[in-house]
């Protein structure tokens, strides 16, 4: 087994596209998740007064006495406030809109750590010992005629031999992957947003403003 | 820590008692009221606590915002937050006003 071959195996293109497309959902919710905002926005009014009047008018008060017979008259001031008829605003189109996220940046990272160790001992005792036993057995004659043994030689040799293999074999495989994306609030894109023209017809000519 | 402003959906609607209820817990997890309107709070929130708020049962969405400064009550809405951002951060206990 080698160890480059065993590199060649890391499924890097599948853990990029994993990555990517982790990603691209994950863009996609947050988009989805925006526009949902975009359409609470659109549909929360509220009363916005433009123009508050205030009309301050004096008001003199009761005489204070300070002492040593002397009075002194506090000017006071009368305060009516006017507020102008409201009008019904959505929040989008007060001001808040919906914020955006876009990654920017994504970085993915393996680090992937192979080692393999083979051991390999051999050890033989060859230990002979040699033993010879020999039998003789006397026969023949008179007693093979009758069925007896005949004479034989029996010669036996022993000896031992010891011999030890050992093949030690290591792999170790280690490894650690990282992702690192960056998410940035970006601006709401142009075709999400509605352009808001406001027709100021209190002044003549009347006046056109458009806003993004 | 990043605080970013956030607009909260009541599950089943707007009412009174559940705005008031989502009020207490944003502000029982660190979080300010910026405006109530009929849809809920716009609130003011670290980052890693808004999970809290959206797993909330009576809240049912919660979508980041931001200001236009371009936008036609931009510079109203910013006072309103500011006033309401003060009375809590001065410990006033001032309830935001409803409709704000």
């Amino acid at each position: 087994m080698s160890i480059g071959k065993d590199l060649l195996d890391v499924p890097f293109g599948d853990m990029i596209f994993s990555m990517a497309n982790a990603i691209a959902n994950s863009q996609r919710k947050l988009d989805a998740a925006s526009l949902r905002t975009l359409r609470t926005l659109a549909g929360t009014k509220f009363d916005f007064i433009p123009e508050v009047t205030e009309v301050l008018t004096p008001k003199p008060l009761d005489p204070v006495d300070i002492g040593g017979g002397q009075t002194v008259t506090p000017t006071g001031v009368d305060i009516k406030v006017f507020p102008s008829p409201p009008i019904k605003l959505t929040l989008l189109q007060a001001g808040l809109v919906p914020q955006f996220y876009q990654f920017t940046e994504s970085i993915i990272e393996v680090k992937i750590s192979l080692s393999s160790k083979l051991d390999i001992s051999h050890s033989s005792e060859v230990d002979i010992g040699l033993e010879v036993d020999t039998k003789v057995e006397a026969g023949g004659g008179l007693l093979s005629f009758f069925g007896g043994p005949s004479g034989s030689v029996t010669t036996s040799f022993s000896s031992h031999v010891n011999i030890k293999n050992s093949i030690t074999y290591s792999y170790t495989a280690e490894g650690s992957s990282l992702l690192r994306t960056t998410l940035k609030p970006v601006p709401p894109p142009v075709r999400f947003m509605p352009r808001f023209i406001t027709v100021n017809a209190l002044v003549s000519p009347p006046t056109i403003n458009t806003s993004e | 820590m990043a605080v970013q402003v956030y607009i909260v959906t009541l599950r089943g609607g707007y009412t009174p008692e559940s705005s008031r209820d989502v009020q207490r817990f944003v502000r029982g997890t660190g979080g300010y009221i910026l405006m109530v309107t009929r849809s809920g709070p716009i609130i003011a929130i670290d980052d890693s606590r808004a999970a809290l708020v959206a797993r909330n049962p009576l809240v049912d969405f919660l979508g980041p915002v931001t200001l236009n400064p371009s936008g036609v009550a931009a510079d109203t809405l910013t006072r309103i937050f500011a006033e309401n951002l003060s009375k809590q951060i001065d410990g006033g206990g001032g309830s935001p006003d409803p409709n704000r």
